[in-house]
Formats: structure tokens, C-alpha cells, sequence
């Protein structure tokens, strides 16, 4: 339903004549309308109430029309014909309770060669699904959000708060009891993970452990404010939005192309989850940020480049029609839009009414219309392969203009800067030779002849110098000379309505439809658009209106599922039909009440989670309560989680000591710039020794980082928002035998045998400190020295000894390296 | 068919499929998978399948099929005339059909029709099943080769690999079960065998490519031997008291497989990679060290020894068979390159008894016009090429579908690259409509809601 078929307009145009022989009328009524009636009526016909696949086989029309799944009969041409595919079940399989003998099959084969002569006049009526919304809102994500009263429990004293309650009420009524609460070890390494994504350092787990022993409360709380005032927090919470909505810095697709300016987003997100931009603010940014009133140059930039969301997405490049070309970037903001604001996917009604849900194709349309009348600006330039360049955006205080952008061959691209730096270390070689020629030099002639000769030289290496500095400056984006390049959108200097196209053919159209949003998830009267815009700040407003059912619990749900590892709806991106229901109905809608009457804040309801005492709870098993609620659905006990990649990395780093903790600045790509990646740009150019945060790497599609990609980062070319876990050897090769994790490992080795003061045994306490965030049990820390001294034994030496010796610091090495290779390492309880 | 995930990704996809189940539902299946399955551990198919595994061999480019295994006889009869009205979708205006150069004589048999540059291949003709009507959407490389792989150059869709490794699992856990050498970079890159929304472990593992030395991180530059062993030693039993702290939580047992997975693919991988141990008859035989030769023989007879070694789904590609010019010296070098390898390649296979559960392909993204602008070039035909199979249970000795006269437009049994996807996953034991992913509210296919098996051509 997403593809678009064949184009095969050329040859139906040249066959489609209708033929009126006398001779295949009888044929037609003598073999065809017989078994039309008998097998095919019932269920395609006008007299049918919903005729199947809306196809209506009673006139010759709608028999030649065909339904959502293509034409059904082209005179003459059988391999085009949808209906001899079905007869024979070679896809769809027509009668569906029993083929047609062969003969019969034979003689429509027949019939359509003789060119289907048909003689039933009469229009095919329009056949429609009518959906009826009012039933369709009965069910439970399209009902209003309701805010619930908070149950009262038994156990009133072990909830902290009304999450607890609803969450214990549900437990009660199945005889369940929660398990014990973690230990304050286990929640200081919880807390930090999951708030900023990295470890807590051995000074932080004491200090929380000795707060934590005068008061629990008092503790947790004081942890949770500092962590989420921390500026660590938007870099850990901004990716998972990044998850949601495919961020990604380059086209993907046939022609990969770069984004060096897709970055300014993932900083914007950061800050925006960092300041606690309110979320309805960050959608209406994200979506018509270009339309909204702004104090200064300042924020109007930002309201930018908070639109590059809907022009980061994949491009076909190389795509001849302009038209399809358009339509699939439509499809491809109306995906991202409905999926990430309100969990429907709006997008499968492009080719027809959404199988699932009261989605009907007019009103994909009526979005398309919307973003039809706003244009993209990607800036990708032209170039091979390139039929489909795009400009950038760029702001001062006059107001927003359109730039150009150069394709592979950008003066500032990478290849010229290398280009030059080639130029300069030529150019450096040789005047090393003159000189020593210069001194050499026989006569007063010929060193005359020469010095002039290197004062040249020495000119043009001082002008490339200075070009290549203004490269990097212009690159960097911090000149006042050169404009800030920003991705985003645009209305259209004509705005207005677009056609549904037939089957989701970008070119085959038909009624233009009023823009407009979905019905389904409009409660009360439906919100107009102004004809003289797009409809993107309506739209805007429309998802973040009381109306709207769908958005806050949306919303709640990706912070519930980021805290427990499983969204109390578990596909976060589908609450539709085919999503799967909610395992706490009452307390997702309580939430999602708490949080727009605490201002859509994201930090609020991440406090009013975190300082739960169902947060609080320890892995515990309990073989019993897990044969009523396996999976722990139910949550009487915490989750065991793995880390993501990036905070797999990130704690490594930290570990070892290595982490850059200042933010990124720009991207990799910015640096490389504009080009085809695979042909212009080698792919092994992202490659980066980079010691920032995951959140800074290179999202190159089809050239992810290779830790993220072996640790399930999500695929970005499509919506993530909830990642797998998979385990497979790959992963343990990468831990075992990369020079990234060597490295590292080697680094806190160093960091360990730096203490001198330390004996090997507290350092191997150390050690489990600053990897485990714990201290080991004497078997533990036995095996560990064990270790060591085998190691430095095999290596040739005698004992462990200072932090100059090589052999001492392989094995320490060697140990470091197996606490981060170890599960326990990355997985938080 | 209920392909194995891990245990998350078993609950995540299986609450998507049934998820009107509600809770209920919900805690049976999370029960039903308590257990750590390896993902990638052996599945059954849906029926009885003809092959066990596919080497798949791209000729990246467009071979001339009319130059290759599309005899065309009428070329010669209508040489610089137009092709009029067999123009088929690609523009033939000012184009004068061109015959071809190589002379083509009938082979085995079954008189398969060959052209003079395959003297090797041809004697295997009556292992071939020549393809000369497939066919495909847009005559560009870059929307070509991604459809070929993957079904779809409008979005990111797994691979073809992928989705034979997700159906069926691996044979040998030892190594990668997808594994491409020399894949482009470019025109599609990683997507050609990547997952997409496949969990990530089915996606093709590269190797070989110019900025890759092949499969990474097999040795410690530090701990070798005995002392990384012991390192693994400690290791393991962090993680097996781990496990006894946690006995229901399978994921830790998943994560001590895989660091015994892990040591035993340190020594497999290198072994199977190298040619060392192979005699001197048979790098010959696949042309190894001859210049000409060498490359592709390596390649072929690597891929012989990962079939052998179990591995489910192995690709080769080689490039440069674009000839918009040049046609009759490239055409002839490429399949010089080529030839010897590829006839070496099915009959080691034979020789082993495998050939009849290996499915060999050989195709390019498509073929080439017939009729020509310049005196020595083809251009890109999407509407008629040719490709042809081998072994795991394709007829030999047949020529399926056919061009029309000049080898324009694929006319009979038409074959489209959903047909070829269908086609190769019945031969695998895997029915392409029941082989589904659910990812954002639907169940998806490689075939999308297209692809009909080629019966015909199945033995």
C-alpha cells in the first residue's frame, strides 16, 4: 500500500478501445456474466452494502475500474489485469472459498484477449467504506482523555503517590504484592542512567547511599532535581525524541546524499529538553515554526530550525518525477507528524482508506494539501544522480531567505579542503628543498633566481593558508560574513487544496479535497484552515488542542516506557487498532491530564515517575507472582534493562575517564560538507575517535557508528521509538577485540594504577566502583587478583608491579576490559 | 512459521500482531517465550524447501542480455533498421537496432543458446535455467539494484538476505549467516543488505569492500591465546553468578552464548576466509592468481567455502558492466573475469553434492538496449533482461520466458524482480506472503502485495 505500482499508463493508453463485436457480446454472455453473477456479486456488486476492496464487478466500468488494489480487467492484457491474478490465486486469491475450474479461468483468459467485451452500461457508483466515527470513537485512544479518580488501595502506606495507587490498585486486584525496594546503591545507578544516561561516580553513589540513610524521600528527591537540572539530561532525553522522529544527516536512499546542516536540530532538541520547552510549544515549533510570532532573530532561527524535522527525512534523489518526488516527502511529513504527535499512521491511507483505522484516504489528502503547500528546503545542491536538489534556508534581521546550496563540488566541501591541504604540504616540501638549495647555491645569480622563486612560493602558501582558515570559519558557521544554513520549511508562495490521487499515484488525480485533519482524533467541531496559508500552525494547534485525545497520551507514554522499559501502551508509535491496548488505562489518562495541566512539561512528569515508589522497586524474582503476571506487566517489580548503545559508550567513556562532557559542536558532516556518499564522500570518513557524548556522532544513514549500529541503534530512516534487544556474537567480538574498547580499557587501567596510595585490592574495589558502581564480594575481588597476577605471570613478568610496567598495565588492562565486556555492565536493575 | 526473536523483540512484535488480545494474551506469549532463543538459530520453513542456500552473483551495471543468454537472431536480419513498434517504455527514438557482436551456438543437451563469451559456463548448460524475460520498474542503477535487493527503491525495506535469514535462521552459528563481498557503496549502499525494520542481526554482514578488511574485531591486539582465555574465563563467571542472582532473566544466559559464540567465530572466521588450504588444481580451476581471473575466482571460491561451511545467504557482486560504450572490449573483459569462477563454482558444487540445494543467481539490475545510439555501446533496458538460476531445485537445461524479436520487452512469463523475490523464497521453503514483519501497524513482505512463483521452472 505504500509502493507505487508499475507505471503502466503507456500501454493502457494504447489498448484500452473498447470493443463491440457481436460475437464477444454472446461469448461475454454466454461464459463470463454467469460466473460474474454466481461467484463474484455477492460481494462486489452495487446491490453489496460495503463491496469488498470497493471493486464492483456489475458494469462494465467498475469491472474495468478495478478497486483500491488496481485495474481489475485491461482489454487484452492479461498480465495486467488484477482479476485473472485473483482467478488464478497468484496474489489475491478470488473466490476465496474455491478456485474456479481451469476451464472457467481459460475462458476469462480468453475473454480479456478478445478484449473483454462487455455490454453492462450504468455507472459504477463510488464505492466508499463510510466509516461511522461516532462508533469508531468507542474505541479507547479516540475517547476523550478522562481524568480518573485515584483509587484507594490496601496497602495505603506503601504508595508515595497517586502513580503508586493506580498502579497498586491493579496489582491488588490480581493478589499481587510488589517487591522489596532497591537498594540505594541500585537507584543512584538507575536514577543517573535513566535521567542523564551515565553513571554515577563513586563520590555521587556514597553521597546518595549516606542522604539516603537519613531519608529516603529527602534523598531521592534531592537526586532527581539535581539530574534533571543537569545539562547532561537534554543530551540523554533529546535522543530518544531523535529515535521518534528518524533524525538522520544524510538522504539515505539510492543517492546518499549529506545534511552537514541537520546538527542545529539535534542541538535544538537538546535545549529544548533541557529548558523543559513545554511540548505543545515544541510541536507547534517543530511544525510551523516558521509562522510563529518571535522577540528576536534569535528565536525566529530557532523556531527554523526546529522545522528541520519535516526536511531531514529520506529523499529519493534520483526520482525523475517531480511530482512523486513531492508526494512521497509529503508522506513521509505526514508519517513523521501523525506517528510521533498522535500514534496513528496516517501515512497507510495513501493509497486507500486505512485498513485499521477510521482513516479514510480523503482525509490523508486533506493533510497532503497541507504540506503540499509548504516547501522543503533539505539543501542537498545538485549533482550526479541528483535530479531533485534542494536549498536552505538563512536568517538575519530583514527576515528569511532562500540559498543555494553546491553539490559534491561545494567550494567548501571537504574534498577542497583537502584538495588544499594537499596543495600546502606540496607546497611546504618545497620550500624546505629551496632553501636548502638556496643555501647551497653556487652562484649570487643563481640564489637571486632562487629567492625568488621561494618568495613566490611563500606567498601562495600564505594566501592558502588564510583560505583554508576562512573555510573552516564559513564551515563552522561562526563568521559574520556568512549566513547561518538552516533546514526547514517554508509556506508556498500559493497555497491550497491538493487532489486524492488514485491508488497513492503521485500523477493519477482526482477530486481536490478542503485540507483539513483527521476526524477520528477531533473532538467537538472540526478546526478550520485559513485560505491563505498552509494549515501547518492549524495543524499545529489542532494536535495540541483539547481535542485532540491522542497527543498527551502519546506523549506520557514514551516518558513511561523510557523509565520502566515498556510503554504502558507497548507500541508507542501505533495506538490504533492494530497497537496493542494499554496496560494501565486509568493511570495513562491521569497522567496525561497531570501533564497539560502542569504545562505539557516533560520534567514534571519524568519527577512525578522517578519519585514513585513503583520506580523505587528492586529485579527481585518471584517464581510466584510470576505465573499470574509473566512478563511483569503488571509492575511489581522493576524491569531489567539493557542500555541503549549511546549510554553504553557514554559509560564506558566515563569510566575510563576519556568522556568530553562539553557538547558537540556542529557534526562531522558539517566538516566534510556537501557530497554523495559512496561516491564522492568514502563512507569510512565518519568514522570519528570522537571522545563526546553518543548524541555528537555522525547519523549518517547507511553509515552508523559501528558500536551504536552492533547494539540495535535504530535503524534512522525510519520512525524508531522503541528498540530492540538483541544479543548476538557480533556484539561480543566488539567488546572483546575493538580497539575502542581496548583503548578505553587501557585508559582505566592507567586511571586505576595512577592511585598510589591504592594496594592492587582496593584498586580492583575501584575498579568495580567506577564500571559496576558497587564494591565486589570477596570472591569477586579473589577471582579479579587472581587474574591479574596470571595475567602478568603469562605475559612473561613476575608480579604486579608500579604503573610503568607494561606488562602490569596489559593485565589491568585486561581486567577493565572484562568489567566492561561483563552483562552486569550493561544492564541497569 | 514462528520465527525465534529474542525476548523483547518476541514481545514487542508478538503485542503488535495481538494486541486486541489485550493483557491476557499479552502474559501467555510473554510465558511462551520466557526461554533465551537465539534469534538466529535454525527455523523450519513453511513447506518442504528445494534449496538450503543462496549465492547470489551480481553483475553489477546491466549486462547485454541480448550479448549474453538472449539469443536474438532477428538483430542480424534488422541491423540498423528501428525497432519500431516493439519500443517497449524506454524511448527508442533515433535508436537502430545493433546485433551482436558474439556469434551464439547451443549447448548440453538441452541446446541452451549461449553466446561465445561464456565457453566455461556453457558447458554447464544443462544446469541452467536461462530467466529471458524478467524485467523491472525504472532502467536507472541506483532505483534498480535497490529493487532487486530489497523490492522497493521508494522506501527502506529489508533485504533479500535479511528476510532469508529472519525465515530460516542460520545453519551454522560460527559465522554471519548473510554475508555480501564487495557490495557498492554506493547506489543504495548498506540498504542493499540491510534489516531496515528487521531486528538488526538479520541484516547482511559486508565484507571485503575497500574501507573494510572484513569481518571486524576478530583479534585482541593485546590478549591472544591462552590469556584472552582466561580473560573470557573471568568474564564468564561475572556473568554466570550474575545469572544465578537472576535465574528467570534470560538475557543474561543470551549474553554468555554469545561470548561463547563469539570465541568460537575468532578462529572460524579467519579459517574460513583464507585459500591456503585449498590444492593447487583448484585455485587454478577457479583462475586464482591469473590476472584475469583472480578477483572474481577468489570470490567464487570463497563463497563455496562459506556455503559449505553453513552460512544461509552469501551475495558476490562484480562491478562494471555499464557499458554505454566500449561494449565489445568491457563486455568481453567482464566476462573473462568472470566465466572460468562461476563454472568452477557450480561444478565444486556438483562435485559435492551441493548444487542441488545451492541456488545460484546470476543477474544484474537489467539489461541492455538492443537497439543503440552509438556504434559500440547499449544503453539501460528495464524492460526486458535476462537472468538465470542453477541448482537448489530450478530446472536445468530450460529457457524461460522470452523478449520479443529484438529483445525489447519481456513478453513471455514475464518475470518481474517481485516475481524472482517469490520465486527464490518458494525454492527456500518460504511462502513470500506468509513470510511477514509487522512494523508500524502492518504486517510488510518483501514482495509488498506483488510476486507470483514461477512454477514453470521449478524441478
Amino acid at each position: 500500500m505504500l509502493n507505487r505500482p508499475p507505471v503502466c499508463l503507456l500501454l493502457l493508453l494504447l489498448i484500452s478501445v473498447p470493443s463491440f463485436a457481436d460475437d464477444g457480446t454472446e461469448y461475454f454472455e454466454k461464459y463470463i456474466r454467469p460466473v460474474l453473477v454466481k461467484s463474484c456479486y455477492k460481494c462486489h456488486s452495487k446491490d453489496t452494502k460495503e463491496p469488498k476492496g470497493e471493486l464492483q464487478l456489475d458494469t462494465r466500468e467498475g469491472t474495468r475500474r478495478g478497486g483500491e488494489s488496481g485495474h481489475s480487467v485491461v482489454p487484452g492484457n492479461l498480465d495486467d489485469s488484477m482479476l485473472m491474478e485473483a482467478l488464478k490465486y497468484e496474489g489475491l486469491e478470488m473466490p476465496p472459498n474455491k478456485q474456479l475450474p481451469d476451464e472457467v479461468i481459460a475462458r476469462f483468459e480468453k475473454w480479456i484477449e478478445m478484449g473483454a467485451p462487455d455490454p453492462r452500461d450504468g455507472e459504477a457508483g463510488i464505492i466508499k467504506r463510510t466509516i461511522d466515527f461516532e462508533k469508531s470513537r468507542e474505541f479507547w485512544s479516540f475517547r476523550e482523555i478522562q481524568s480518573p479518580n485515584v483509587p484507594i488501595i490496601r496497602e495505603s502506606n506503601w504508595a508515595k503517590t497517586d502513580i503508586d495507587r493506580f498502579v497498586a490498585a491493579q496489582l491488588e486486584r490480581k493478589g499481587l504484592y510488589p517487591v522489596a525496594d532497591a537498594s540505594p546503591q541500585v537507584l543512584v545507578r538507575r536514577l543517573h542512567f535513566d535521567l542523564i544516561g551515565l553513571p554515577p561516580t563513586p563520590i555521587e553513589t556514597d553521597n546518595f547511599v549516606a542522604a539516603w540513610k537519613k531519608d529516603n524521600d529527602t534523598a531521592i528527591e534531592a537526586l532527581v532535581d539535581e539530574l534533571l537540572g543537569s545539562p547532561l539530561f537534554g543530551e540523554r532525553w533529546g535522543r530518544h525524541w531523535m529515535d521518534v522522529v528518524r533524525y538522520g544527516e544524510s538522504t539515505g536512499m539510492e543517492r546518499n546524499y549529506t545534511y552537514p546542516e541537520a546538527w542545529r536540530y539535534r542541538d535544538y532538541v537538546i535545549a529544548a529538553f533541557n529548558a523543559d520547552k513545554p511540548f505543545n510549544t515544541f510541536i507547534h515549533e517543530q511544525i510551523a515554526g516558521d509562522l510563529l510570532p518571535a522577540e528576536s532573530t534569535e528565536q525566529r532561527k530557532q523556531h527554523l530550525i526546529a522545522t528541520g524535522v519535516l526536511a531531514f527525512g529520506t529523499k529519493t534523489l534520483n526520482e525523475r518525477d517531480r511530482e512523486a518526488f513531492l508526494m512521497d516527502i509529503v508522506e513521509d511529513q505526514i508519517d513523521v507528524t501523525t506517528r510521533a504527535f498522535i500514534g496513528l499512521t496516517a501515512g497507510c491511507a495513501r493509497c486507500h482508506d486505512h485498513k485499521f483505522d477510521p482513516i479514510p484516504q480523503e482525509e490523508y489528502y486533506s493533510l497532503a494539501g497541507i504540506f503540499r503547500s509548504t516547501n522543503t528546503f533539505y539543501g542537498t545542491g545538485g549533482g550526479n544522480g541528483n535530479r531533485q536538489s534542494g536549498k536552505l534556508l538563512t536568517i538575519s534581521d530583514q527576515g528569511v531567505q532562500q540559498i543555494s546550496v553546491s553539490g559534491g563540488g561545494n567550494k567548501n566541501s571537504a574534498k577542497n579542503v583537502n584538495g588544499l591541504q594537499r596543495q600546502i604540504k606540496a607546497l611546504e616540501t618545497r620550500l624546505e628543498k629551496s632553501a636548502q638549495q638556496i643555501a647551497r647555491a653556487s652562484s649570487a645569480a643563481q640564489k637571486k633566481k632562487l629567492n625568488v622563486a621561494h618568495e613566490r612560493s611563500e606567498k601562495q602558501l600564505k594566501s592558502l593558508n588564510s583560505r583554508i582558515r576562512q573555510m573552516e570559519k564559513t564551515a563552522s558557521g561562526d563568521t559574520k560574513t556568512v549566513s547561518v544554513k538552516i533546514m526547514g520549511v517554508q509556506d508556498a508562495a500559493s497555497v491550497g487544496d491538493t487532489q486524492l490521487r488514485i491508488r497513492g499515484e503521485a500523477n493519477e488525480r482526482a477530486d481536490s479535497i478542503p485540507r483539513g485533519f483527521l476526524t477520528i482524533a477531533t473532538l467537538g467541531d472540526p478546526h478550520p484552515i485559513n485560505s491563505d496559508s498552509s494549515g501547518r500552525l492549524e495543524y499545529a494547534q489542532w494536535l495540541t488542542s483539547q481535542s485532540n485525545p491522542l497527543t498527551a497520551r502519546v506523549a506520557v507514554n514514551r516518558i513511561w516506557q523510557h523509565l520502566f522499559g515498556r510503554g504502558i501502551v507497548s507500541t508507542v508509535n501505533n495506538f490504533g487498532a492494530n497497537g496493542s491496548r494499554p496496560t494501565h488505562p486509568q493511570l495513562l489518562d491521569w497522567m496525561a491530564t497531570d501533564f497539560v495541566k502542569e504545562g505539557w512539561s516533560f520534567k514534571k512528569t519524568i519527577r512525578n515517575i522517578v519519585l514513585s515508589r513503583v520506580y523505587r522497586l528492586s529485579i527481585a524474582e518471584n517464581p510466584e507472582a510470576e505465573k499470574v503476571d509473566q512478563g511483569n506487566l503488571l509492575l511489581w517489580r522493576a524491569n531489567h534493562r539493557r542500555l541503549e548503545a549511546e549510554a553504553l559508550r557514554d559509560a564506558v567513556l566515563f569510566a575510563s575517564g576519556q568522556i568530553d562532557l562539553e557538547p558537540g559542536v556542529m557534526s562531522v558532516v558539517t566538516t566534510i560538507g556537501n557530497g554523495d556518499i559512496g561516491r564522492t564522500i568514502n563512507s569510512s570518513r565518519f568514522g570519528s575517535n570522537s571522545t563526546k557524548r553518543s548524541v555528537y556522532l555522525p547519523i549518517v544513514r547507511g553509515a552508523i557508528p559501528e558500536i551504536l549500529k552492533l547494539f540495535d541503534f535504530p535503524e534512522p530512516s525510519i520512525m524508531g521509538g522503541q528498540r530492540d534487544v538483541t544479543t548476538v556474537p557480533t556484539q561480543a567480538l566488539y567488546m572483546m577485540n575493538s580497539p575502542f574498547v581496548i583503548d578505553q580499557s587501557n585508559h582505566l587501567a592507567r586511571r586505576l594504577l595512577a592511585e598510589e596510595e591504592l594496594d592492587d585490592y582496593d584498586r580492583v574495589v575501584m575498579a568495580y566502583r567506577l564500571t559496576l558502581s558497587r564494591v565486589p564480594t570477596t570472591q569477586e575481588s579473589q577471582h579479579a587478583n587472581q587474574f591479574l597476577q596470571d595475567a602478568v605471570a603469562s605475559l612473561g613478568g613476575g608480579e604486579l608491579s608500579n604503573q610503568d610496567d607494561q606488562k602490569t598495565i596489559l593485565a589491568w588492562t585486561g581486567l577493565a576490559q572484562a568489567l566492561f565486556a561483563s552483562a552486569e555492565f550493561r544492564y541497569i536493575e | 512459521m514462528t520465527p525465534n526473536y529474542s525476548r523483547r523483540s518476541a514481545l514487542k512484535a508478538m503485542s503488535c500482531g495481538f494486541g486486541y488480545m489485550a493483557f491476557a494474551g499479552l502474559a501467555a506469549e510473554a510465558a511462551a517465550k520466557e526461554s533465551f532463543q537465539n534469534p538466529l538459530a535454525p527455523k523450519t520453513p513453511h513447506f518442504e524447501p528445494k534449496a538450503k542456500r543462496v549465492i547470489m552473483l551480481c553483475m553489477r551495471g546491466g549486462p547485454s542480455h541480448v550479448d549474453t543468454f538472449d539469443y536474438k537472431p532477428m538483430l542480424a536480419k534488422h541491423a540498423g533498421e528501428s525497432p519500431g513498434g516493439v519500443g517497449g517504455l524506454n524511448n527508442q527514438k533515433g535508436r537502430k537496432l545493433m546485433p551482436s557482436p558474439w556469434k551464439f551456438s547451443q549447448h548440453g543437451e538441452s541446446g541452451l543458446p549461449i553466446s561465445e563469451l561464456y565457453p566455461h559456463l556453457s558447458k554447464h548448460a544443462d544446469d541452467l535455467c536461462l530467466i529471458n524475460g524478467a524485467y523491472t520498474d525504472i532502467p536507472n542503477h541506483p532505483q534498480a539494484l535497490v529493487q532487486l535487493h530489497t523490492g522497493q527503491f521508494q522506501f527502506v525495506r529489508p533485504s533479500m538476505g535479511a528476510w532469508t535469514l529472519y525465515g530460516l535462521g542460520s545453519e551454522c552459528q560460527d559465522l554471519p549467516g548473510f554475508i555480501t563481498i564487495k557490495p557498492p557503496a554506493r547506489l543504495g549502499g548498506a540498504q542493499n543488505y540491510g534489516s531496515a525494520f528487521l531486528p538488526a542481526i538479520y541484516q547482511g554482514t559486508r565484507v571485503g569492500s575497500v574501507t573494510d578488511t572484513g569481518i571486524g574485531n576478530l583479534e585482541n591486539k593485546n590478549f591472544t591465546g591462552d590469556l584472552q582465555t582466561k580473560q573470557i574465563d573471568l568474564l564468564q563467571s561475572m556473568n554466570r553468578q550474575l545469572a544465578k542472582r537472576h535465574p528467570q532473566n534470560s538475557q543474561i544466559d543470551g549474553v554468555i552464548e554469545s561470548y561463547e559464540l563469539a570465541s568460537r567465530m575468532q578462529s572460524a572466521v579467519p579459517e574460513v576466509m583464507s585459500l591456503e588450504k585449498e590444492s593447487a588444481p583448484t585455485l587454478k580451476k577457479y583462475g586464482v592468481n591469473e590476472k584475469a581471473t583472480n578477483d572474481f575466482g577468489r570470490q567464487c571460491l570463497l563463497a563455496r567455502r562459506l556455503a559449505e561451511a553453513g552460512v544461509r545467504f552469501i551475495e558476490l557482486t562484480h562491478e562494471g558492466w555499464d557499458q554505454h560504450s566500449g561494449l565489445k572490449a568491457k563486455l568481453t573483459s567482464n566476462t573473462k573475469a568472470t566465466d572460468q569462477p562461476i563454472a568452477a563454482l557450480i561444478s565444486d558444487l556438483k562435485q559435492r553434492d551441493m548444487l542441488k540445494d545451492t541456488l545460484i543467481i546470476w543477474t544484474g539490475e537489467f539489461g541492455r538496449t538492443p537497439a543503440v545510439k552509438k556504434a559500440d555501446g547499449r544503453d539501460h533496458n528495464g524492460t526486458g533482461f535476462s537472468m538465470w538460476m542453477a541448482g537448489g531445485g530450478v530446472k536445468g537445461g530450460l529457457r524461460y520466458g522470452a523478449t520479443d524479436e529484438f529483445g525489447i520487452t519481456a513478453q513471455v512469463d514475464k518475470f518481474h524482480v517481485h516475481d524472482f523475490h517469490a520465486t527464490a523464497l518458494h525454492l527456500l521453503g518460504l511462502n513470500h506472503k506468509q513470510l511477514t514483519y509487522r512494523y508500524a501497524g502492518r504486517d510488510f513482505r518483501l514482495t509488498d502485495v506483488y510476486g507470483k512463483v514461477a512454477k514453470k521452472i521449478i524441478a
